[in-house]
Order: C-alpha cells, then structure tokens, then sequence
C-alpha cells in the first residue's frame, strides 16, 4: 500500500505556478529522498503533503486521506521534523519533548516512558535537563527529530534534517533513518545534500516544480550516465591507445578519456557506459587483449555527479541547484 | 564607515515594512487627531444640571425670571418636580447635578434667613468632580448679585419719593408748631383777648343794626352768624392757650400730621429685619456629594489596575503567536492534532492565570499598602480584573493573529495603551468625551475596567451589568476572530 500517492498536483501562489502536475508515490516502509535546487519547490510539496498547504489542482493522498481532511487521529499517525528549530529555547530538552508527546496526546504514563525512549535514540537523555538555547545546534536537530518521533508515527516528513550539520553529525541522522525505516516507519526526506539521496530506497528529481526523475539511486545513476560505468586505468597515452578505445566501442561508449598526470610513466583513464557492467567487465578484459590493463574496475560515481548530469538534461542549470 | 552601514541597514529594513511605518507615524497622529476632535474641556467643566421646581410656585416665577442664571452656569438638563425622580437619573449618571429651588424663597428671606438652593451630585472624581460646587457657587453668585441689582432698580424710585415726602411734611410740622407756640405765648394770648374783644364789640354793633329799623335782615344775619362762629373758634383757641402747646397743636391737627409722619416713617422702614448679608445673598447653596471621593492616590488605583491588566494582557498574548509563526513553530502544530482552539485555550488558560495573579498581587499592595479602598469586597474586585482580563487577552490574540511582526504587534499594543489612557475615562471622565473617542472606547476594555473597577472599589457597588456585557462581547468577538484567523487554511 502506497503511504503517499500524489496525482497531478499543480501548486499556484497567486498566478505563479510552484508546483506543475506532478505525479508521485510513495510506498510504505520505504525512504523517499526529494532533492531539487532552492526554489525548485521542494518545501511546497512537502508542506502539501503535511496539510499545512491546500493543492490547488490535483489529488493528494497521505495514508489514504488527503491531509486536508486529517482527523486528530490521523494527524497522530504522522510526523514533521521541520528545517529549523522551532521549539522552545527558554525550556529543557526533556519540557520540549514533553509538550510536543502532550500536542499527540499521549497520556501521562506512555508520555514519561516515550520521551525517556526517544531521549535515548537520538543520544540526548543526558542532556535532558539542559535548556534547548544551551545546547549545540547538533543537538537541537536531534531533539527536533525527537519530537517528530515521540509519538511512534507511522508516516515521518523530515525537511532538511542534515542542513548545516557537520558530516559525522549527518551520518548518524541517516543511521537513525535507517533504523527507523527498518521499524517499518515511512520516511519523506528532503535534504540540499545530492550525496544523501544515495542513502534512500528510492529519489525524486525536483526542479522547476516539475519532477524530472523519479527511482533508486542506481536507476538515477544509470539514467544520468545511460547505463552502467566501467573505469579501468591502461597504460599509454591517450594517442597511443587509440587501437584499444576502438575495440572497446563494441562493448559500450566511451565517455572520457583522459591522461594520469601524476603517474610517473604515461598512464591513460578510462570511463565506459555498458548496459551491464558486470557482465562487461569478461569482455573488456578479451578486447583488450595485448593492452597493459593497471585497473579495471566498477566505480559508483557520487550522486553529485549524477545530479549535475540529471540537471542537464532540464532547463535549470546546475548552477542554479547551489 | 561601519556606523554607517548600520544606520542605512536599518533604515531600508523599516522602510521594507510599510505596516509598521504607518503604525509608528499614523498611528499616533490618528490618536491624537481623535483626541483633538473628542475632548470637549467646556463640557467636562460643565456639569449637566436637572432643576427641580414646584410649578406655579414662586420658585418657579424666580427660575423663569432668572433662568440664564441656571442655564449659562451649567449644561441646562430640564426642569422636573419629582425630586426622586431627578436622584434616580443622577444616580444613573444621566445628569451630573440636580438643584432643587425652594417654592417661596421670600418667605426665608422676608424672615430674614437666606433662600436654600439644594444642590446634590454623584462623583467620585476628586479632579473633575469639583465642577459642580465650583459652578453651584458661581451660579448662586449670579443669582444673588442678579436679585439685589433688580431690586435697588425697582425701589430706588419709590424710596426717594416718600424720602422727599417726608421732608416736606417735616417742614410743615416744624410751621405749625412754630405757630402753636407763638399761639400759647404771652404775646399770642393779649392777641387773641383782643381779637375776642373786637369780636364781642362787632357782635354787639351788628346785633344793634339787626334791630334797626331799614334793615333786610339778610347781609347782617349773615355776618352776625360768622362772628358768632369766629367767637366760639376763638374761645376754643384761648381755651387751647390756656391748656398748653399740645391742646393747640392737637387743635391744629398737627398731632394728627405728626402721627402720619411717623407711620410714614415706619412704612419706610418696614424692610426686612434681616442681616446685610441676607440682603446681599439672598441665596445660598447647600451641597451634598452622595459619593465619598477618595484621595487622588484612591481614584486613579481603580484605573491604573485597569490600565495595567489590558497593557499586560495584550502585550503577552499579541506577542504568543505571532512568536510562534515567526520561528515555525506553528507550522510544526498545525501538522500535529492540536486545532487552533485547543492552542488558542493553551495560551488562554496560562496568561489569564499569570495577568489575573500577578494583578491581583498589586491590587493587594494597593490595598495594604497605601490604604486603597475595595469597598464592594475582594470578590468583586476579583471578578472585575478576571473580565478585564478575559476582555484584554482576546484583544490580544487578536492582535497577534493580524500582526506581521513582533515589532509591530508591540507597536499596536503600546497604542492600545496610549489609547486607553486618552479615550478610556482614566485621564478624562468618559462620560464629557465625545465623538471619534466615544466609539474608540467602545473596543477598548480599559473603558469598561476603569469604570467597573472604580464602581466596586470606590462606591462600593457590584459591577455594572453594562460593563460586564461590553468586556464579555470584546472578549467573545476577538477570541472568535483569532479563531477563524488561525484556523484558516493557507491557500
């Protein structure tokens, strides 16, 4: 059953089109990455989907209601971390949580015991008593995550959890993610960090408002490239080895070649796009029979990459996606 | 250089918020534009009088004679008869002073006793409550001076006349006792021995003529008759001499004038036996406040808790949620089941709480302190401040529902403040504002909390049933509004 089903949904303000007929889903259980550029809409969709925003065209449908019509009942089973920290400075981590796990209505016993619980999987039972001015930003998102997991959603909408978090900070987020898709939770994240869409089960493409790409990340990989990478590193230089990158053309495209600088004898790079890259790999190694092979390998690029090459393909410029 | 860029940074942020500009330039010059148009000083140091008259009376003569009196020292309100009847609208505040006038004043003053106008009024107001005996005194300095003026013109006239009457009888009277005693003298009396003798030989000659042969008979008769009558005259006259001055100035008549004079001269001065100050103040006011004014630390008590709590009040609740909007905090609710009433009774229960205690605690030092009455009793008290509060609170939330900014619901408030302070009867009785400002004070809860808690703490009443109503209707509008406000989906 999908969590989340968006059906030619068009967002205006005023006569601006923000948001123009998208179509998405979501299944249950699963983490769904939205990455975009600033502006590409991202907050308005994901404001949509909490019910904080009407759609004006369309059907929107989260755990088979439109969010506009949520009862308290479904509004429990649903969770928000937004992007920054909107709770309460001048009360401790422990009084935040507890009114946020009041806000769900969760009665006093269950309430002691889920905050404790919560306090404990995001690191922060320590600081319990610390005012939420006093702490680190680092904790505050947490205790910010905190409070959209009190209350045990079964649906979690999380707006940029890793902005500005240090890389070790934003590798613990994502373990805790992990876990709690692997609780079977459903997790809607947007990040400004392409590399973190490696990290979800599937990932939308936002930009100008307008879906570009929609799978898991090695459907977006592939489609970035047009299929699967074969790198290998073969000695000579480019000029020398043009015997061998025409044996190779059979086999797929070669899509960069290009001199090891560094190398103390002449060493060439060389990246092909194959259909199958494991199945490729034999009969790279026979073409280039004779040819000094160094390395030969199947490399991953990084979801920057394949973000920049999505972005090529629409009319924002990769630029723009800051 | 760095200065600089401060100054130009925050020049071109308040030029990019025009709601708040209009708020900080507008705003006060509305208020005062208002307050210009409002305060009526005239009215306020004129208090509005009802008369009370018996009809026909000459009480009544006295105010139609001297009605401009009345009128030019006070906001004239009418004339009645029912005296309970003019008490009972004092009493609602329809009229700030009731002067009852006696039916025959002349009777007090004929006896000498000044007339009593009875002046009664209801105010609490230690500053602007003393119009009424100000203008009471200026108006009984009117009518007194107005009196006495007619009353010299009217009998000016007729004092000299009977004056110069009296003079000439006077004159006449000296005459004829002058003559009285030239009679009685020794001189007088050989005079008349003489006259008597003449007469006795004419009386004798015309009795020998009567007899005498040609003669008609008519003339001499006649003549012989008139001595005869001259004779007996005469004899009276010496009998007179013999028996003093008097027997011939009562002979004379002149006891007689002396008598008339000296009625005249009792006539003359048959006026009242009073003092001169009776006569020169035939009028005095008596004056009776049927409220006990506090000192003026007492009378603006009431106020400055009235002014407190709604400041408080909606400084508090206009800056709650639009806090919350601002850090996202309220995105993050309204994705959570807590409805914008459930958040909107949060928010209300705890500041009505705080502004009610920590009011209370004040009202407490007030009282223990500085010795401020709560004649109508604590409870009361308690009740007034907890509707202010309510009143206040709704005002609040409404402000910050409307706002953009903290700034600017900060702004808001402070107006509301300033308002409340010009519109709301603590400077100025509420009662002598008028136009822009009687409908400003309707929305103010101030207006009805001065009142309500000067009613409970001053005069000792319940609160009254209109305050209650206008504080409960700000109340239940505001909270409805901000309600719709908050629940409205953004679209």
């Amino acid at each position: 059953m999908a969590a989340i089903e968006v059906e030619n949904l068009v967002k205006r303000f005023g006569g601006e089109e923000v948001l123009g007929g998208l179509d998405l889903t979501v299944k249950e259980g699963e983490i769904f990455g939205l990455i975009g550029p600033s502006g590409s809409g991202k907050s308005t969709l994901m404001r949509t989907l909490t019910g904080y925003l009407t759609p004006s065209e369309g059907k929107v449908e989260v755990l088979g209601k439109p969010p506009s019509e949520f009862a308290p009942k479904d509004r429990r089973r649903v969770g928000f971390m937004p992007q920054g920290f909107v709770l309460y400075g001048e009360l401790s981590v422990r009084q935040n949580l507890n009114f946020v796990a009041g806000l769900y209505g969760l009665k006093f016993g269950k309430r002691r015991r889920r905050v404790r619980e919560t306090l404990e999987f995001v690191e922060l039972w320590e600081h319990r008593r610390k005012t939420a001015s006093n702490v680190s930003g680092g904790m505050q998102r947490r205790l910010q995550l905190a409070a959209a997991l009190v209350h045990e959603p079964e649906l979690l909408f999380v707006d940029e959890p890793t902005a500005n978090l240090d890389p070790i900070l934003r590798r613990r987020f994502w373990e805790e993610f992990r876990q709690l898709s692997g609780e079977g939770r459903t997790l809607f994240v947007t990040t400004q960090y392409v590399g973190e869409a490696e990290l979800c089960d599937r990932v939308g493409l936002l930009s100008g408002g307008i879906l570009v790409a929609l799978g898991t990340p090695d459907e977006l990989r592939r489609r970035a490239f047009g299929g699967e990478l074969v790198q290998m590193a073969l000695t000579g230089s480019p000029s020398q080895l043009s015997d061998s990158l025409e044996a190779l053309e059979p086999l797929g495209r070669v899509v960069e070649v290009r001199q090891d600088e560094d190398a103390e004898e002449a060493v060439s790079r060389v990246r092909l796009v194959v259909e199958d890259a494991d199945a490729t790999l034999p009969q790279v190694m026979e073409v280039l029979n004779g040819a000094e092979v160094r390395s030969l390998n199947i490399p991953k690029p990084s979801f920057d990459e394949v973000f920049f090459r999505l972005m090529e393909g629409t009319n924002v410029t990769p630029e723009d996606a800051g | 250089m760095r200065i600089g860029a401060v100054a130009a940074k925050e020049f071109w942020g308040l030029l990019r918020q025009p709601q708040l500009l209009l708020l900080l330039l507008i705003g006060p010059i509305l208020i005062m534009v208002a307050f210009g148009l409002s305060l009526d000083v005239q009215s306020i140091l004129t208090p509005r009088a009802l008369v009370v008259v018996e009809p026909g009376s000459e009480g009544a003569e006295l105010f139609e004679e001297y009605r401009y009196e009345f009128t030019n020292r006070t906001t004239f309100a009418g004339t009645t008869d029912d005296l309970e009847a003019a008490r009972q609208q004092l009493l609602r505040g329809e009229v700030d002073a009731v002067i009852s006038i006696p039916s025959d004043p002349s009777e007090a003053i004929t006896s000498g006793e000044q007339a009593v106008l009875e002046v009664t009024y209801n105010s609490i107001n230690p500053v602007f409550g003393t119009a009424v005996p100000r203008r009471v005194y200026g108006l009984v300095l009117d009518l007194n001076q107005s009196l006495v003026e007619q009353g010299i013109a009217s009998n000016i006239g007729d004092i000299r006349s009977a004056r110069e009457q009296v003079n000439y009888l006077d004159r006449q009277i000296e005459n004829a006792n002058a003559t009285a005693e030239a009679l009685t003298s020794e001189e007088g009396r050989t005079v008349t021995a003489d006259l008597d003798d003449s007469l006795s030989e004419l009386e004798e000659t015309l009795e020998v003529l009567q007899d005498a042969p040609n003669e008609t008979g008519g003339d001499t008769q006649t003549a012989l008759e008139r001595v005869r009558q001259g004779r007996e005259q005469l004899a009276e006259v010496r009998e007179a001499q013999e028996n003093g001055v008097e027997e011939v100035e009562e002979l004379s008549g002149v006891s007689e004038l002396e008598q008339t004079v000296d009625d005249l001269q009792n006539a003359l001065s048959d006026v009242p036996d009073a003092s001169p100050e009776v006569l020169a103040n035939p009028f005095r006011s008596e004056i009776e406040n049927l409220a006990t004014p506090p000192g003026i630390v007492g009378f603006y008590a009431p106020g400055v808790l009235a002014l407190l709590i709604q400041h408080i009040a909606v400084s508090m609740a206009s800056l709650s949620i639009i806090r919350e909007r601002l850090q996202g905090a309220y995105e993050f609710f309204e994705v959570s089941p807590l409805g914008a009433g459930e958040l909107l009774a949060g928010k209300f229960l705890t500041y009505f709480g705080l502004v009610l205690g920590a009011n209370l605690a004040v009202a407490a030092v007030l009282a223990f302190f500085l010795g401020i009455p709560i004649g109508g009793g604590v409870l009361a008290m308690a009740l007034a401040m907890a509707l202010v509060t309510v009143a206040s609170l709704g005002l609040g939330f409404l402000v910050s529902a409307l706002a953009r900014s903290q700034l600017q619901a900060v702004q808001v408030a402070m107006l509301l403040l300033i308002a409340s302070v010009l519109f709301a009867g603590f400077l100025f009785p509420l009662g002598d504002m008028q136009g822009p400002a009687r409908t400003i004070a309707y929305f103010l809860p101030a207006s009805y909390g001065i009142r309500t808690l000067q009613e409970v703490m001053i005069r000792g009443e319940g609160i009254p049933l209109f305050d209650i109503a206008g504080l409960l209707v700000i109340a239940a509008v505001s909270l409805v509004l901000t309600r719709y406000l908050l629940g409205r989906k953004k679209t």
